[in-house]
């Protein structure tokens, strides 16, 4: 291959250049730095840290996580440092990593998610803004926002004057159509929209009668979800004209590429961290192979999808 | 230190229920208290990683008794991963990452030590006994037959007092009712087992005055403290550094028991 040759796997979404298609999702990655010991980050496309909110916040009780078939409950609440430690504490040890870092967040209120994007907008080595509109783990805010499209619609918009950085918008599966979701946060202004956020589900220990969770219900992700993710991402990319980030229990290559036939300019890798921290590396490795065994660029690749 | 895939040396029942995992291991070194995440298969169910405790390091000799050739876990079969785990054989390969995790800190010279397990509790504590070579063993068990492994704690000259629950083994009851007796201030306990038994031994060693070390399990995904699914609730202690929450595989699994809400654990 000649030097000169541009790079098949790049890809620019929402205008931020992406080495390749392979991002990490939000909540899987810490906050980038932890997984220095398990794998090279420069191999990834992006990075997308834990959800920020203006505070710190301790999370939920124990059992927070349960084994499903192929999957996995969480019910973490959304624990974090707050924005504020991560950009004096977490953001500085990403400098000079040759990878891009989105910051995922959000609030209770839509002043809250106002507040925190002003405060990202000025740090150092952010590429831009995730926002979480879709957690089904909080009590306030998140899901409501993430299921009622006209108050999704307000946040992305006041996220979107708050901020000079390209905002992401991450979408909840937990509705009736989330094509009419995509489109409203489209209209509202969003860069780009990134799907699918975990689906809501319960375990019962049938020995107490009670949920195995703390909270009752948590966040169903994993393989388990794929084929659901998958769907979606297509019929956004039917509905939107806003790049897609596509993700949902990609566990290797051939996973991230259903989604980016499907439609989605970049892919997000979850939960297969906790399995394998090296599995987004891994994903981008498999990516580059496909493509050059095809002779073809992820571009091209993108909705590539031929039905009936 | 990242994946490694290592060769199983042996994978044979103790008991109906407890299998003893023989796995060759060169580096990196391992602490006593420090654990191991296992993928017991290459599929998609179970899909997480296990944690075990490690039993043994195989091969060490003198100074250098951490450095060996391989390392032994026991585990119980109880579920679906265990099980596969209990169908694999010699020559298998398994994927690993480790060791993971805060192993038990080295008491004052000295102090008294005591260990407490309960169960399979008892697997981190032998690596541990193995290294300080002193103390004695409270051993709590359902039954006799899952007291099998004491034998290795004799050799180690360590006096062991046993309780079982059906009254088979020592004291008819739990193992926290031995532990009343035998400490003081000087004390230092290293205890591992079922929540409910560490709760007690923390409350007891509370009262008594004497430190008390405890190695907790919890369901955990990853391992490396990244997705913050094995949380305990921190004692008041801890909040002063702003840390409502614990990890126990990356702040633990050994933690100081003063450091834990054994109200809400």
């Amino acid at each position: 291959m000649k030097k000169t040759k541009e790079n098949p796997l790049a890809i620019v979404v929402a205008g931020i250049k992406l080495k390749n298609p392979v991002m990490t999702a939000s909540g899987t990655f810490g906050y980038g730095s932890e997984f220095v010991p398990y794998t090279d980050l420069s191999k990834l496309g992006g990075i997308v840290v834990k959800g920020l909110s203006l505070k710190p916040r301790q999370g939920n009780p124990s059992p927070r996580i349960v084994e499903t078939p192929c999957g996995m409950l969480n019910a973490i609440g959304l624990q974090n440092v707050g924005v504020e430690a991560f950009i004096d504490e977490k953001l500085p040890k990403l400098k000079g990593v040759d990878t891009a870092v989105v910051a995922n967040i959000f609030g209770e209120t839509l002043d809250e998610y106002i507040e925190v994007a002003k405060r990202l907008d000025d740090a150092e080595g952010v590429s831009g803004i995730e926002i979480n509109i879709s957690c089904p783990n909080v009590k306030k805010g998140g899901i409501v926002f993430g299921t009622d499209p006209l108050e999704a619609a307000k946040v992305v918009s006041a996220v979107k004057k708050a901020t000079r950085l390209p905002i992401i918008t991450k979408l909840s599966p937990n509705v009736t159509d989330i094509k009419l979701m995509a489109k409203a946060v489209e209209d509202a202004g969003t860069d780009a929209v990134s799907l699918i956020n975990t689906l809501t589900g319960m375990v019962i220990d049938i020995e107490k009668r009670r949920p195995v969770l703390a909270t009752t219900t948590g966040g169903l992700s994993g393989p388990a979800i794929r084929p659901v993710a998958v769907r979606m991402v297509w019929q956004v990319s039917q509905a939107v004209s806003v790049p897609i980030i596509g993700m949902g229990g990609i566990m290797t290559a051939k996973d991230a590429l259903e989604f980016i036939i499907a439609g989605a300019s970049a892919v997000q890798v979850g939960t297969a961290n906790f399995v394998d921290p090296d599995s987004a590396a891994k994903v981008a490795e498999g990516i580059a192979g496909y493509v050059a065994r095809h002779g073809t660029t992820v571009k091209e690749l993108v909705g590539s999808l031929t039905t009936g | 230190m990242q994946e490694q895939t290592v060769e199983i040396l042996y994978n044979e029942p103790v008991s109906s229920r407890y299998f003893r995992l023989g796995l060759k291991w060169k580096t990196p070194a391992i602490a006593p208290g420090h654990f191991v995440m296992l993928r017991v298969s290459d599929g998609l169910d179970p899909l997480l990683r296990r944690p075990f405790g490690v039993y043994k390091v195989l091969g060490g000799k003198g100074k250098d008794r951490l450095k060996g050739d391989g390392i032994e876990l026991i585990y119980q079969v109880v579920g679906k991963g265990t099980g596969i785990l209990s169908g694999k054989t010699r020559g298998e390969i398994l994927s690993v990452l480790g060791p993971l995790g805060n192993g038990f800190p080295a008491p004052h010279p000295s102090a008294d030590v005591v260990m407490i397990a309960g169960g399979m509790g008892i697997v981190p504590l032998y690596l541990f006994a193995s290294t300080i070579k002193r103390g004695s063993l409270l051993f709590g068990a359902r039954s006799k037959v899952e007291t099998l492994v004491a034998k290795d704690f004799k050799a180690l000259g360590l006096k062991i007092k046993f309780a079982t629950e059906d009254g088979s083994l020592g004291h008819k009851g739990y193992v926290t009712d031995l532990l009343r007796g035998v400490i003081t201030p000087a004390t230092t306990v290293y205890a591992c087992g079922p929540a409910p038994m560490l709760k007690k031994a923390a409350e007891i060693c509370a009262k008594e005055g004497a430190r008390c070390f405890v190695s907790l399990e919890r369901a955990m995904a990853c391992g490396i403290g990244v997705c913050l699914g094995c949380a305990v609730k921190a004692s008041s202690h801890n909040e002063k550094e702003n840390k409502n929450y614990i990890m126990v595989c990356s702040d633990g699994p050994v933690f100081d028991s003063a450091l834990i809400d054994w109200d809400r654990i």
